[in-house]
């Protein structure tokens, strides 16, 4: 009986998902509690084998957990959903709910690199070329919709072509609309990227070519952001604060300190030896 | 004089310690590669370990196993199965010798004989020294039906006389030994132990895999229920063997069904077992074989949790460090973190034998170090490509140095294709696809080189970059960076490089000093960690400061009562 309401709930929560968050997340607890009262989250004994229709149902409750999580902004529940997830994901045969399975992947990979964790991240990938290739290395991880657009965004961030990060959210890129959720967090992200190279790149910059230099909307929006950053507007042109004399200096003064004390430490070393 | 006596004996030692690094060599071999380059395995050869090993002292030990050897030979020339047994039994002596003096030197001999004994094994053969070193009637005749069933040859009886071979055998050692074995009855569980990992290696060698996957789980029960420190080095053997079992039952590692998986609860418990009992050898061993275990499954946050929470053995063996350090920069290089990554893997390469037998290893790790470097974005020596035996397993790194070193992105793309295969199977592939940002800021560093002004379509052109908006973004990250010195001019869109400065002027040969130093003070320390002293030794020298400071103490006595003579004083002095 409690696995048939568990069904029910579950495929309410895929194909007919309550708008509001607080209303999923008490269709999902009930869930979770059905779960519990039917052993499927507890190691089952030796006696019991495992039943594979509820593993997948769970899998299922989780996954629609973890959508549910992206959609209402909460990074850390999502996080948790992952890792929750994984066991699943290890021990069922792969080929059923694939699908889902790279969707939530690829979010975790996307929420990754905005949080800047590049070192999880490609850990993470590490491990997917991995299991892709041990089930025979059909699948090719950057070929898919949804695990294939965060590796490339990935790739785009760090070479630094920007504008083609910019271009991969905008139009009808974006493989669904969970993935939008992260649009507005990475925007910023490559925002301040660019004006910190600009700082360096260039002597001055025309107010209105900052405009599409930065993806900003208007030349208001420019003297706003350049205000953020601390760079002076004058003439229409854009003055970068030179923190490079006093920079100068100080970097002079340390390295004549690393020297004195790269030197005392022969000093020391060599006493110690001779 | 009190200071004389410790001197003679580090060196003696530093010879010991020669021959014990000798040892793994043989064990390295059949670690890397596992799969294939098992059979290629080869003794050490006396003639290299003498070579390598510049004190003299070293030699008798070995010498005088030699001399047993070739006694052997020549009595037995006529039955090499006979030989054989003979080979197996006389290091049993050795590991007697081991309890009594509770000196793991001496099984660390034993386990050296391994890799020339292996290749003569038959089940034959060792069923008949299994039967002859038990008598039917002991407390560890268990363990030696389980040999026995695990090598197929469950009906030879137990406790058998030795056969006529050991009448044509005049070797004094053999003899006393079985004199010995009659007084005490009982066999000690170092022989057990010995003769299951011979079992292990000759079913690893005749690929009864799942067979020898079963017998190893019940070896590690064994030797977990004993405890003993004289089998520390025997039990890490068992432990390596286990798990290569493990490795190569299907299904294989990259998939998560496989045995590798079940046996890490195994491991971890002898990991802590073997901290607890401060048992290097095993926490050694068992911390390289998780790690490799996690790698092969690619749980890299698992691995790196192991790093975190355990310390690797200082006083390691030297191939399980190198191992380690291996293990270690992979999972480094994985995360980003070259620097440590490549720390690391320089070690690993150095600390690999140089032997033939350990080639897998060194090219594996060389390959791995090659990319990393890449990654920093160094470019490795020509010099590397060329050594003899490396030169063909690292040609498709070679043409990648060069694509990358010329920043030519179509060339990169090319060589990746082409030899992704390769790359995938050395677990290199996904680092090196990391690489592309590198080859882009290569090739622009040389456009900044050769020219003081360029348009973007130029260098949107030359790099085969999608659009002038891709190379502006680019350059401007590229300057960002450090990697060159320019400034983008926005309105005419071109790039005007800056003049190069004098590379002297900057802290750059300060550092490359620097590091130099700090390798040279790192060998200098380690050789001195490496360097072993004596037991009780530093007793002797206590007791020797301690006549010492009471002869001063009676000596300010006597000043004291001003009846010492000049020359006295003086004759004193001098020796202290």
């Amino acid at each position: 009986m409690a696995d048939r309401e568990l069904a029910q709930l579950v495929t309410r929560l895929k194909t007919n998902p309550p708008t509001s968050y607080p209303e999923t997340a008490a269709l999902l607890s009930r869930a979770k509690l059905l779960l519990l009262k039917l052993d499927a989250l507890t190691p089952p004994s030796s006696s019991s084998s495992p039943r594979p229709a509820l593993l997948a149902l769970a899998r299922d409750t989780y996954e629609q957990g973890a959508l549910a999580s992206i959609r209402a902004r909460d990074p850390a529940a999502f996080t948790r959903y992952v890792s929750q997830l994984r066991p699943f994901y290890e021990l069922l045969p792969a080929h059923e709910g694939e699908d889902e399975r790279n969707k939530i992947i690829g979010l975790y990979l996307l929420l990754l690199l905005t949080q800047g964790l590049y070192g999880e991240f490609h850990s993470e990938l590490e491990a997917l070329s991995m299991t892709t290739a041990a089930a025979g290395g059909g699948v090719d991880v950057e070929g898919d919709r949804y695990l294939g657009y965060p590796i490339r965004l990935e790739r785009w961030l760090m070479e630094g072509s920007y504008d083609r990060v910019w271009k991969a959210m905008k139009k009808g890129e974006v493989p669904c609309e969970e993935f939008g959720v992260f649009s507005e967090i990475l925007t910023s992200q490559i925002r301040s990227e660019i004006a910190s190279s600009s700082e360096r790149a260039y002597p001055s910059l025309p107010l209105s070519s900052t405009k599409s230099l930065l993806f900003l909307d208007s030349e208001g929006a420019v003297v706003e952001f350049a205000r953020s950053r601390g760079w002076t507007v004058k003439d229409g042109q854009i003055f970068f604060p030179s923190a490079q004399e006093t920079g100068e200096e100080e970097q002079e003064k340390e390295m004549s300190q690393m020297v004195i004390e790269n030197t005392l430490g022969y000093a020391r070393q060599l006493e110690t030896i001779v | 004089m009190p200071g004389k006596t410790p001197d003679k004996e580090p060196v003696e030692n530093g010879g010991y310690r020669g021959g014990k690094d000798l040892k793994p060599k043989g064990k390295k071999a059949s670690k890397k590669e596992a799969d294939d380059e098992m059979t290629v395995v080869v003794p050490p050869s006396k003639s290299s370990k003498q070579s390598s090993v510049p004190p003299p002292n070293d030699a008798e030990g070995d010498v005088a196993m030699d001399d047993a050897d070739k006694a052997a030979e020549d009595e037995v020339k006529v039955d090499p199965v006979a030989q054989t047994i003979n080979d197996i039994k006389s290091n049993f002596a050795l590991l007697d010798r081991a309890v009594a003096l509770f000196d793991a030197r001496f099984s660390l001999r034993a386990l050296r004989s391994i890799s020339s004994i292996r290749k003569r094994l038959t089940p034959d053969i060792l069923a008949q020294a299994i039967s002859e070193t038990y008598p039917s009637l002991s407390a560890s005749a268990n363990v030696a039906k389980q040999m026995l069933q695990a090598i197929g040859r469950s009906d030879v009886p137990l406790g058998r006389q030795p056969g006529p071979e050991m009448e044509i055998d005049g070797e004094p050692k053999a003899s006393s030994k079985n004199g010995a074995k009659k007084e005490t009855k009982e066999v000690i569980p170092e022989v057990d132990v010995f003769l299951g990992i011979l079992t292990q290696v000759f079913l690893h060698d005749s690929k009864q895999l799942q067979q020898g996957f079963e017998f190893s789980h019940y070896l590690v029960d064994r030797v977990r229920s004993v405890n003993r420190r004289t089998l520390d080095s025997l039990a890490a053997k068992v432990y390596f063997y286990y798990s290569l079992f493990a490795e190569q039952i299907a299904p294989l590692p990259p998939s998560p069904q496989s045995p590798i998986v079940s046996i890490r609860p195994t491991l971890l418990a002898a990991l802590r077992t073997a901290v607890l009992r401060k048992d290097v050898d095993t926490q050694a061993t068992v911390i390289v074989l998780l790690l490799r275990n996690y790698l092969l499954t690619s749980h890299i946050s698992q691995a790196d949790l192991l790093v975190s929470h355990t310390q690797f053995p200082e006083n390691a063996a030297n191939n399980q460090v190198a191992r380690f350090l291996y293990y270690l920069g992979r999972t480094r290089a994985i995360q980003l973190r070259y620097t440590e990554a490549h720390e690391h893997l320089t070690a690993a390469t150095r600390k690999a034998p140089s032997s033939a037998c350990a080639l897998g290893f060194s090219q594996t790790a060389t390959k791995l170090l090659l990319v990393v470097e890449l990654l920093m974005g160094d470019i490795p020596d020509r010099a590397t490509f060329r050594q003899p035996n490396m030169e063909t397993a690292l040609h498709p790194y070679f043409l990648l140095v060069q694509a990358v070193r010329v920043g030519n992105l179509g060339d990169f793309e090319t060589i990746i294709a082409e030899h992704a295969d390769t790359f995938r199977r050395d677990g290199t592939y996904t680092l090196i696809l990391r690489l592309r940002q590198n080859v882009i800021k290569t090739g622009i560093r040389m456009m900044s080189l050769s020219y003081s002004r360029i348009s973007l379509r130029d260098i949107c052109i030359r790099l085969h970059l999608g659009s002038e908006e891709s190379a502006e973004y680019i350059v401007a990250k590229a300057i960002r960076d450090g990697v060159i010195e320019a400034t983008l001019d926005r309105e005419r869109g071109f790039m005007k490089s800056k003049e190069v400065g004098d590379v002297y002027a900057t802290r750059e040969p300060g550092e490359a000093f620097h590091d130099r130093i700090r390798a040279c003070l790192a060998l200098h320390d380690e050789s001195v960690k490496a360097m072993r002293f004596p037991m009780n030794q530093h007793r002797l020298e206590l007791k020797n400061a301690q006549e010492a400071r009471e002869r001063e103490r009676e000596m300010a006595k006597e000043i004291q009562e001003g009846d010492l003579d000049e020359d006295d004083l003086g004759g004193e002095f001098e020796g202290m």
